[in-house]
């Protein structure tokens, strides 16, 4: 009874039946990929194409699929089958070049917690080859940008959650990548550190660089993204611009018809509220 | 409340033993030395009877308990969710209550029951005649009271401590005194008493200070009871009874400010200095940057240092206290720290944990790849080098044959080149996630990868080793060439020799890296920092 008429929508939602609007080359095509685990389909065969210059949302419930095809799409997980070209690059066949053109901030900051932050983004940007000069005249820039410039010279691992993500950015940003891959930005980020990243995220693609992220929060995807793919079970049930899969409703309301609604059974909750004894 | 928390505990040790994580192995483990601890103890305590130096020992034994119950509950901090106030700051609770049960918590467990058994084997060893065996009786439960509420009050006052990253820093460090003290109890006392060179009576007079300690005021107790004495050991017992109540006094003061005071867990300093060092050095000096700045900041690494330099000196222990001098064990020494500077690093990508995926984004090329494993082993180098010569010249100077440090630290040379070429190798084929267990401060190998550890050691200590056969050969070959020729030869030789073979091993490395990044970043996710 639960499997609703919103499944039913979603089935009329498939990415085929949404005419995509191009508005350039595409930096991120992926074509068939595909990933298990043992018996589970973590990705079932996603097909995606993400425009130059687009702010790009990846949206689904948890364990939809998305932290595994982020992983695939920057060469970090080998996929079983499929294809992701980065600016026309083939990320498996030659992932030198593409390496050198993409940023990346994975779900939970990985930063080496015993350099300063101002060390921490020195070493990345002189690990992608940065003159030391220069390498330091970014960390210095970022970290202000990023509001880090009062913590730069304390340990990464006396930071709080926005700050290591901010770092984590600052580290992802630092050889100024054409194309950038977020997964989880704002979990657990403050409201204030949240704006540095969604303002610093805008700004980046209107410069002409490529963004794609993913995220629970669906109110950020909606204000920010021209482009959302909303991926369910390891396929992605609808893609195109924000207008097109919002379809009149709000992004949450479109997300929630075309996954399906989680059904809950609340009656045991009888005593809860101030009125109950 | 006492009756609550003490339920809580059994809850805690029952959901322990039901659970199929790690968390149950270790309390299996936990419970299993517990057993031993009682056995042996007591029988250990037992033996003393009829010595000469019984109560001295006895009270070295009943020190050493002590000193457990301070240090081990720091480990345990995150075992035992009855030791943290924080758990129960929420509820709203008097401290006098709340400090009962926490005791009663605190004496309900294996560890517990096994300190009272095992302290119990005075009644065999120390106590004489029925006044002392009574004066034992109410000694021991005195001074298992007295280890509770000393760990009690070191865990409370140091909670806000030991939830931070600093107390878990702490917590690591205080591996280094267990591991040299299980060595020296489990390799170096044993060897020396086999070759005569400790006895019961070399144990004489060591508690000319300890008497004074509560654990001696205990033990003391006994012996003046047995000895017919009876109005000084009541007085040493009531002294002991005194020093529990006022640290059970301070401990209630310290739990009562611990439920009310704000956890400034996250406070830290700043660094001086902004420059990472050497990053102008290319990519090799950059890597090399951060694995020397982790080597002095990361506790981990402090103490497998540590840990190296026990290990040397444990291998020419026995030489060392014993009659006998072979001088060959100081080249012994070299071999095997050599062998285990290799082996601690022999994961560096699962020790990297998934901060490597910061390096392997940008890890586009064998050539990167080598810049990366030689910028690695420059800054293990720049340690490694120095630690092994220095123990190498004070074990020959122990064993009072100082012309050994010479093919000793040639030796450390080349096993160090071919340590660090083998970990490089090993670090890339045999990757594995390294996660941090309940109740351990030290990183281990992910459930299911233990066998990768040992297979690591050994290659290591086989692979140095061979490697150091042909130093060896060398320095016996020529040791009775003028040591003006000999010296800066085999030294020279030897540091080429392990340059070479540490080069060889970051060829190959980095070979077999470029195809298996995606595999290494997977290893790194799946570990924890």
């Amino acid at each position: 009874m639960n499997q609703p008429t919103s499944r039913t929508a979603a089935m009329e939602l498939q990415p085929t039946a949404i005419e995509e609007a191009e508005v350039g080359e595409p930096a991120i095509e992926v074509r068939g990929l595909r990933k298990s685990f043992g018996p589970k389909e973590a990705v079932a065969g996603i097909d995606l194409e993400i425009a130059a210059g687009s702010l790009a949302g990846l949206v689904g419930p948890n364990g939809a699929g998305k932290t595994t095809s982020l992983s695939m799409m920057t060469g970090l997980l080998r996929p079983d089958a499929g294809q992701v070209l980065i600016s026309g690059l083939d990320v498996w066949a030659d992932p030198v070049a593409v390496k050198a053109v993409i940023g990346v901030v994975p779900a939970e900051a990985r930063l080496f917690e015993r350099l300063s932050g101002e060390e921490m983004l020195e070493y990345a940007g002189r690990l992608r080859g940065l003159p030391v000069a220069e390498a330091r005249s970014r960390a210095a820039q970022l970290l202000d940008v990023l509001d880090l410039a009062a913590d730069a010279k304390r340990l990464v691992a006396d930071y709080s959650t926005g700050m290591r993500k901010k770092a984590a950015l600052g580290c992802a940003l630092i050889h100024n990548p054409p194309v950038l891959f977020l997964d989880e930005p704002l979990e657990g980020v403050d409201p204030v550190s949240a704006d540095v990243i969604r303002r610093l995220l805008t700004r980046l693609a209107g410069s002409g660089s490529t963004v794609l992220f993913s995220s629970h929060v669906m109110e950020l995807v909606e204000q920010v993204c021209d482009h959302v793919s909303i991926i369910d079970k390891g396929k992605i049930v609808a893609t195109g611009t924000t207008q097109q899969v919002r379809g009149g409703k709000t992004l949450q309301q479109a997300f929630i018809d075309l996954v399906g609604p989680r059904a809950t059974d609340e009656e045991g909750l009888s005593w809860l509220g101030s009125s109950s004894s | 409340m006492a009756r609550l928390l003490v339920q809580l505990k059994l809850r805690l040790l029952t959901n322990a033993l039901r659970s199929s994580t790690p968390a149950g192995t270790t309390f299996i483990i936990s419970t299993f030395f517990a057993l031993v601890v009682a056995v042996g103890g007591f029988y250990v305590l037992a033996l003393f009877r009829g010595l000469s130096a019984s109560v001295d020992l006895t009270t070295v034994i009943f020190t050493a308990f002590a000193l457990g119950w301070l240090i081990l509950p720091i480990f345990a901090f995150g075992l035992d969710g009855t030791l943290d106030p924080a758990a129960l700051q929420l509820y709203p609770l008097r401290t006098r209550p709340l400090a009962a049960g926490l005791l009663a918590a605190s004496a309900t467990g294996a560890w517990p029951a096994a300190n009272l058994l095992a302290l119990l084997g005075v009644t065999v060893g120390l106590a004489a005649g029925g006044l002392g065996v009574l004066v034992a009786l109410i000694a021991v439960p005195l001074q298992v009271l007295f280890c509770i509420t000393l760990a009690r009050l070191v865990t409370t006052s140091m909670a806000r401590l030991l939830r931070s990253r600093r107390g878990k820093d702490l917590a690591i460090f205080l591996v280094i005194p267990i591991f040299a003290l299980i060595e020296l109890l489990g390799q170096v006392i044993p060897n020396a008493a086999a070759h005569g060179g400790i006895t019961a009576a070399s144990f004489a007079g060591v508690d000319a200070w300890m008497r004074w300690l509560p654990p001696g005021l205990a033990a003391h107790a006994i012996q003046d009871a047995s000895h017919g004495h009876p109005g000084t050991a009541v007085a040493r017992l009531a002294l002991l009874a005194a020093v529990i109540i006022v640290l059970g006094w301070l401990w209630i003061r310290s739990l009562s400010r611990a439920l009310v005071t704000a956890d400034t867990s996250t406070g830290s300093s700043q660094l001086r200095g902004s420059a990472l060092p050497l990053a102008r050095y290319g990519l090799r000096g950059t890597v090399a940057a951060r694995f020397w700045i982790y080597q002095r900041r990361e506790p981990t690494s402090l103490v497998y240092w540590a840990m190296t330099a026990v290990i040397m000196a444990v291998v020419s222990a026995s030489t060392i206290l014993g009659p006998h001098k072979h001088p060959g064990v100081v080249i012994a020494s070299a071999v095997v720290g050599a062998g285990f500077v290799g082996y601690f690093h022999a994961n560096s990508v699962g020790l990297t944990g998934p901060p490597f995926i910061i390096e392997a984004l940008a890890l586009t090329s064998r050539r990167s790849l080598r810049a990366y494993f030689s910028g690695q082993n420059l800054a293990l180098a720049v340690i490694a080098v120095p630690l092994l010569t220095a123990i190498s010249f004070g074990l020959a100077a122990a064993i009072r044959h100082p012309m050994q440090a010479v093919p000793a630290t040639a030796v450390a040379l080349a096993g160090l080149g071919a340590a660090l070429g083998l970990s490089n190798i090993l670090t890339v084929t045999l990757a594995y996630p390294m996660t941090r267990r309940t109740g351990s401060p030290m990183r281990q190998a992910a459930p299911g990868y233990g066998s990768y550890t040992f297979g690591g050691m050994l290659a290591n200590l086989v692979g140095v080793a061979v490697a150091v056969t042909p130093v060896i050969l060398a320095a016996a070959f020529t040791s009775t060439a003028p040591a003006a020729v000999r010296t800066p030869a085999l030294i020279i030789c030897s540091a080429a020799y392990g340059l070479a073979l540490a080069r060889a091993g970051v060829q190959i490395a980095a070979r077999e890296a470029e195809g298996r990044l995606p595999e290494l970043c997977q290893t790194a996710i799946h570990s924890t920092i």
